[in-house]
């Protein structure tokens, strides 16, 4: 669990940091916009990896603590067990750029085209977990080390926020790239950008499309 | 190429390291334009140039001290100062190019003045520093101030003399080599044939004739058809120091490649691939970032090369592909907090390294501004800070020691008070000499062995 939340602070952190190389003088370096990629990468593998543990109540403010160590651990576990392709993933009510630059260099093993399929599994929204919105395959190889416990994971049925607030000196936008990210890790290539859902508020959404043009321009524009 | 071996300079810890000078604003606020962002020693030593952010080339000038003592160790003093580039803006993609000097690199001296190139991330100009220490007076035309006499005044004639003035040393650009690079150009290289030269960015290498700035040929293309499959990108690139022919290049993915220009026209296949298999038990979220290399650089013997990654030092030998024949640790200490490095970018940072003059030591630098020497064949290294509590000349440097768990000895630094603001990325050894330059953020120390 603290795992993933690790990897998707990560990936908010990767993200950021790309979006604001691009306003940096000289323009987009792009051996620095390579190694953000491949972070991103790395932890949007490392989260579809571990498991939800949806019956964890998620708390909220968690403090956010570096892990490398169990990071590396995990990883290493995540290496000898198998990746198991989710085999259902409910639709997304956010809206999906699929043009996004960190998707465009990924293997496309991990966010292989799915047919979407209603899940099977019966969804308890009292046990939501915002943190994996959208994303958790049902069937997962279980990873050791304890991180998860046990029980195939529960997909909540509707989008929440993931309650882990990024610290930092810009938490709503953290908190606005969160979301974005939750949703954007929905490697659902099928699906077409819709109309914002309506718990996403108007303002908070147009600075998240911008970044997400901007990061379709950063890596794809030379 | 042989270097004559001084006494004492075989290698880090057999001789002592002592402050010289420190060139630059005591303050700590640093400005931005101030940063050094190279230093290079020219082939003689005499000469040591600096560039920083704000385009400027400082170049200072060892003074000829007593030459009767054979180990006369002079004072560098500011010989010349230009600005070498300024900031610009392409129209065509709405991007400012930044004036900050990535490179110098020096040329050979031929005649009088001294030549260097300078680069930025899209130019590359070669400079010409000349001394003039004599002005003609006397003309009949014009007076002393340049004002023109009414020809019908003269009424006999002179012939214009020359006499000694005060030194003035004068910069100007010989060759602007413009409009080569769609990237970041990270390094220049002179070829031995000391008439062309290689500048390489991101995705391509250019070779440039020393006389021709309207066209260059391209070298290497790494670029894809498709930018979506961009896996790696070129950090560095060097010609051989002997060999006209080859020149190496390294990636963002910790492979060096090395070329043979006679090959064919376009070096994208490479003659030798050094490449060291990833050690497993390593391996880590960061891994592949921290693999990357920042720096490549040829022995002056030409036999071996080093490159340097975040963590390490390795040097490789020209015969052997499969693994570097020897790997120093620079701050293995800093693998564990790979994620705060990454979160505070100093896991992007670039570090460079250099040889002495005998490729005998090699020297890189770190945070805290520590810088490292390791000696290659007492297997001993060293760390030395650069600091200004330091500063009284010939103060012999205490070597420090970095804690890396556990029990923190007296006078060692625990991992998390180094300063990592204060980093040491640019360093430079002069070819003949025990004396190095190393460059903080905003200053230039000099160091030099012990004179006794």
């Amino acid at each position: 669990m603290e795992v993933q939340k690790e990897a998707q602070r990560i990936m908010t952190l990767s993200v950021w940091k790309m979006y604001h190389s691009r306003m940096q003088r000289g323009g987009l370096r792009l051996h620095r916009s390579l190694q953000l990629s491949l972070v991103m990468r790395s932890a949007r593998e490392l989260y579809l990896s571990a498991k939800v543990e949806a019956h964890e109540p998620e708390v909220p403010l968690l403090p956010v603590r570096s892990s490398d160590p169990r990071l590396h651990q995990l990883r290493e576990a995540e290496a000898v067990s198998e990746a198991a392709p989710p085999d259902s993933e409910p639709p997304s009510p956010e809206p999906m750029d699929t043009r996004e630059a960190p998707r465009a260099e990924e293997t496309p093993a991990p966010c292989a085209p799915r047919p979407s399929k209603v899940s099977r599994k019966r969804r308890s929204s009292s046990l939501s977990d915002g943190g994996d919105v959208g994303l958790v395959p049902s069937k997962k190889a279980r990873l050791e080390g304890g991180e998860e416990e046990g029980a195939s994971s529960e997909v909540p049925d509707r989008l929440q926020p993931p309650p882990a607030q990024a610290e930092g000196a810009f938490p709503n936008l953290a908190r606005v790239l969160q979301r974005r990210f939750s949703g954007l890790l929905n490697c659902s290539p099928a699906a077409p950008p819709t109309a914002p859902p309506a718990c996403e508020a108007k303002p908070a959404c147009r600075p998240a499309d911008s970044m997400l043009n901007v990061l379709v321009r950063a890596v794809v524009a030379f | 190429m042989m270097v004559k071996e001084e006494k004492g300079a075989g290698g880090g810890n057999d001789i002592q390291w002592c402050f010289s000078q420190v060139k630059g604003a005591i303050d700590d606020d640093v400005a931005e334009a101030d940063i050094i962002s190279t230093v290079e020693f020219n082939h003689s030593g005499e000469l040591l140039a600096t560039g920083d952010k704000g385009g400027r080339v400082v170049i200072f000038q060892q003074e000829q001290e007593n030459k009767i003592q054979s180990h006369s160790r002079g004072e560098y003093n500011v010989y010349s100062t230009f600005q070498s580039h300024e900031p610009e803006f392409d129209y065509l993609k709405s991007l400012e190019i930044e004036e900050k000097i990535n490179k110098i690199r020096w040329l050979p001296q031929k005649n009088a003045a001294q030549f260097l190139l300078s680069t930025n991330d899209k130019t590359i100009k070669l400079w010409k520093i000349s001394e003039r220490d004599k002005r003609p007076e006397g003309y009949n035309l014009k007076e002393e101030d340049g004002r023109y006499r009414d020809p019908t005044t003269v009424t006999t004639l002179r012939v214009p003399v020359f006499r000694p003035m005060d030194l003035m040393v004068e910069a100007s650009p010989r060759r602007i080599f413009a409009n080569a690079h769609t990237y970041h150009i990270n390094s220049i290289s002179i070829n031995s044939d000391y008439e062309t030269y290689l500048s390489a960015d991101d995705l391509r290498i250019n070779l440039w004739h020393l006389e021709i700035t309207d066209r260059s040929f391209n070298i290497v293309d790494i670029k894809p058809a498709n930018m979506e499959e961009l896996t790696e990108v070129i950090t560095a690139a060097e010609f051989h120091p002997n060999s006209c022919n080859t020149f190496v290049y390294s990636s963002s993915k910790g492979t060096i490649r090395l070329c043979d220009m006679r090959a064919s026209a376009l070096c994208d296949r490479h003659s030798k691939l050094f490449e060291e298999p990833e050690d497993p038990s390593n391996r880590s979220f960061f891994s592949e970032i921290i693999s990357s290399i920042s720096d490549v650089k040829f022995s002056h013997s030409g036999r071996y090369m080093m490159t340097r990654d975040y963590l390490s030092v390795k040097i490789w030998d020209l015969n052997m592909e499969n693994r570097p024949v020897e790997t120093y640790q620079v701050h293995e200490y800093l693998r564990s907090k790979l994620c705060s490095l990454y979160e505070n970018d100093c896991i992007f940072d670039k570090f460079e390294c250099c040889w002495n003059g005998s490729d005998s030591v090699v020297m890189t630098g770190s945070y805290n501004n520590f810088f490292r020497m390791f000696d290659r064949n007492t297997k001993r290294d060293i760390t030395l800070e650069a600091s200004r509590e330091n500063n009284k000349p010939r103060t012999v440097l205490k070597p420090r020691k970095v804690c890396a768990s556990g029990k923190r000895k007296k006078d060692e630094i625990s991992v998390d008070s180094l300063d990592f603001n204060k980093k040491i990325l640019h360093t430079a050894w002069h070819p003949k000499e025990n004396i190095i330059a190393v460059a903080t953020t905003n200053n230039l120390y000099i160091f030099q062995d012990k004179v006794n």
